[in-house]
């Protein structure tokens, strides 16, 4: 009856189109596999300083004061949930002059539970021995990152204990070529450090004369003529007893970026539980993981725009036109 | 009341990935006020009959917007049905397994560094212990170390990887010393609160250490408490004294830890085995026998994948859309039709409205 079929105009109509791009849209998001991608994570030695100066409450959580070791266990628990899946973290401790690997690398995903729970219960009672040579227990947990083919994040105040000989600087075995960070955990001004007996309580807090406050071991410092009391051989340190403040804390962030530069590792100060992922995957290297996007709610939001283009095209077009009256007319 | 809390305990089971998108949903409704379908002026409505086929058409296409838009919104949302946690009964036990990792358990069993094929003690437990983890998919395990102090390296799990990557870093250089006490005490933490279930205690070192009699008394409690199956695993370097061979001088815990270790943990009243193991095999052996002994039901949790729901939505809104696009095909151009109708007039009123 009419002058063209109404399927012709219709199957060229806007609308029709909109529409049947919309169902296409649908039904390939119905069908779509997802696509694989390729995403970066990192797979990381952990090693936390559990030494005594780790004690130390110089962080505030909720007004509260917070040791060092706590900080540093909330950081590596909130850095584990930040981690895309597939990347891997591995535990040690270090105390005296080496890391003692806890576990080999683990999934962050998969084994969440078993990795937070290790986390949490990290406790500076698990030390064997009190000493805290940490060139030494870095350039080891260096060794045993390359040995487990990852990167190294060490955690540490930077307190020596015994502190170093005066002007020496300690030297590395080897670079063996293990990227990573290291972690200042620490406030900046000196802070006392918490005294514990040996069944675990707690007791004050160390005194001056508790800690050795001068390296007396190996040949004196070049100063040490000019000092009071001076013989070279019944007192070639001087007569009078060492003072000074190795039993404050505070982090020695000059002394750990040292050593970061002599290691070729990265350097950043704990400031909170969060911010841990960025510097660690900017220093860490990247491990590509497969990954996968789902592509349907891409099309989904197509579909919807189109449907609802369709929906308000006419209406908008009125208004725009200005003459958005009280129809006469209505649709059936 | 009892409706509506059964509804949202119903609701509580879903989830979306991303639940702002459900912030769109009002616009489902949009469908009500415009339908995006050509205009038509017609001179009087009232002259048209009421059409009740007309009326059907308008609202199953009102309904299939309504159904094409939730349908979208809801797939751009992600909904899932939850995973469902299941309790059954397999066999399998809690296992702590405490560890030595002192220095000499990296020696072999003849007391010396090893060398060429030689297999030092911690060598040896792990190869075994890696075995003896995953044999069975429902044993949970803990993990604790000890050398001076106590370590806990794994708490109780049922991620088996996660354990055999602990037991896989206890071939590394050993500590210092063999404190015994403190290392029972962490392995004794390590297990859960829950009732009925079977607990072993395995602990594994080349030797043995004084308890402090303050720590025995502590010990023997939380032994009581947890009453778990304990089995020492012993393993003995050539030369070393054995659990049974009394000294030759006084009989005291100094003279002889080994003997009066086992005589400690013989006198807790639990259900308890010791294992000489002189060489891996005896090791290998000592591990079958525990894994023989203990076959008790455990409970252990099944988590159901989650499903997907997406696809369903899309369906759903797939429908809507090839409904919606039929109509759009089949619709009439009245402004086009008009000029038939004027042309040829006996075109009823009905069959206008009804192609509208």
């Amino acid at each position: 009856m009419s002058e063209r079929p109404p399927l012709m105009r219709n199957l060229r109509g806007p609308r029709f189109l909109a529409l049947a791009l919309a169902l296409a849209l649908a039904v390939a998001a119905l069908v779509v596999h997802p696509l694989a991608i390729t995403r970066t994570g990192v797979a990381v030695l952990a090693v936390v300083d559990i030494t005594g100066s780790m004690n130390t409450r110089d962080y505030t959580v909720d007004g509260r004061p917070e040791s060092r070791l706590d900080a540093a266990k909330a950081a590596l628990r909130r850095l584990v949930a930040d981690l895309p899946c597939g990347s891997r973290m591995a535990l040690g401790l270090f105390t005296e002059r080496r890391p003692f690997l806890l576990f080999e690398p683990v999934e962050v995903c998969a084994d969440f539970a078993p990795l937070d729970g290790a986390l949490a219960a990290l406790d500076w009672r698990m030390a064997w021995e009190g000493d805290s040579r940490i060139a030494a227990g870095l350039d080891r947990a260096l060794a045993m990152a390359a040995g487990l083919g990852v990167d190294l994040l060490f955690i540490t105040d930077g307190q020596e204990t015994p502190p170093l000989p005066a002007g020496r600087t300690p030297g590395f075995d080897a670079k063996p070529g293990v990227r990573g960070l290291i972690v200042g955990a620490g406030g900046y001004s000196l802070a006392p450090i918490p005294k514990f007996d040996d069944r675990g309580r707690e007791r004050g807090f160390y005194a001056e004369t508790d800690v050795q406050q001068e390296n007396r071991f190996g040949p004196p410092p070049a100063d040490a003529e000019a000092r009071e009391g001076y013989n070279p051989r019944n007192a070639p340190f001087g007569a009078a007893a060492a003072n000074g403040t190795e039993h404050l804390s505070s982090v020695r962030e000059g002394y750990l970026k040292e050593l970061a530069a002599a290691t070729g590792l990265a350097y950043a100060h704990l400031d909170g539980p969060g911010g841990l992922d960025a510097p660690l995957r900017a220093a860490a290297t990247p491990r590509p993981l497969p990954g996968q996007v789902d592509l349907r709610p891409i099309l989904a939001a197509a579909a919807l725009l189109l449907l609802l283009g369709s929906l308000l095209a006419a209406p908008l077009a009125a208004l725009g036109r200005g003459r958005f009256t009280v129809p006469r007319t209505r649709s059936a | 009341m009892g409706a509506w809390s059964a509804i949202s305990g119903w609701l509580a089971g879903f989830g979306a990935a991303s639940p702002w998108a459900l912030w769109l949903l009002p616009l489902a409704l949009l469908p009500l006020a415009a339908s995006g379908r050509r205009r038509a002026a017609v001179a009087a409505l009232s002259a048209a009959p009421p059409d009740p086929v007309s009326r059907w058409i308008a609202r199953a296409l009102t309904l299939a917007g309504i159904l094409a838009l939730a349908g979208l919104i809801l797939a751009l949302a992600g909904p899932y049905r939850a995973g469902e946690r299941i309790t059954r009964i397999g066999v399998g036990a809690q296992i702590s397994m405490l560890i030595d990792r002192s220095g000499s358990m990296n020696e072999t069993f003849a007391g010396r560094q090893p060398s060429g094929a030689e297999e030092s003690k911690a060598a040896a437990s792990k190869r075994l212990l890696a075995g003896f983890v995953g044999a069975r998919s429902h044993d949970l395990f803990a993990v604790t170390a000890f050398s001076t102090a106590p370590m806990l390296v794994m708490p109780m799990t049922d991620r088996h990887d996660a354990v055999r990557a602990a037991i896989a870093a206890t071939d590394r250089p050993g500590l210092d010393y063999t404190n015994v006490a403190r290392g029972l005490g962490m392995a004794l933490s390590q297990f859960g609160d829950e009732s009925g279930v079977s607990r072993v205690l395995l602990f594994i070192s080349d030797g043995a250490a004084v308890i402090d009699p303050r720590m025995q008394d502590a010990l023997r409690a939380a032994f009581a408490r947890i009453h778990p199956n304990l089995y020492w695993l012993f393993l003995r370097t050539k030369g070393a004294p054995s659990i049974y061979d009394r000294p030759p001088g006084e009989d005291t815990p100094q003279a002889a830890p080994e003997r009066h270790l086992d005589l400690f943990f013989k006198s807790l009243g639990l259900p308890y085995r010791a294992f000489e193991a002189e060489g891996p095999q005896q090791v290998a052996d000592a591990i079958a026998r525990i894994e023989a002994l203990e076959r008790d039901p455990i409970p252990y949790t099944e988590v159901r994948p989650r499903r997907d729901l997406t696809g369903a939505c899309l369906a759903l809104a797939a429908l809507g859309l090839a409904v919606l696009a039929l109509a759009a095909l089949a619709e009439a151009d009245l402004s086009a039709r008009r000029r038939t109708v004027e042309r040829a007039s006996p075109v009823s009123a009905e069959q206008i409205r009804r192609a509208a």
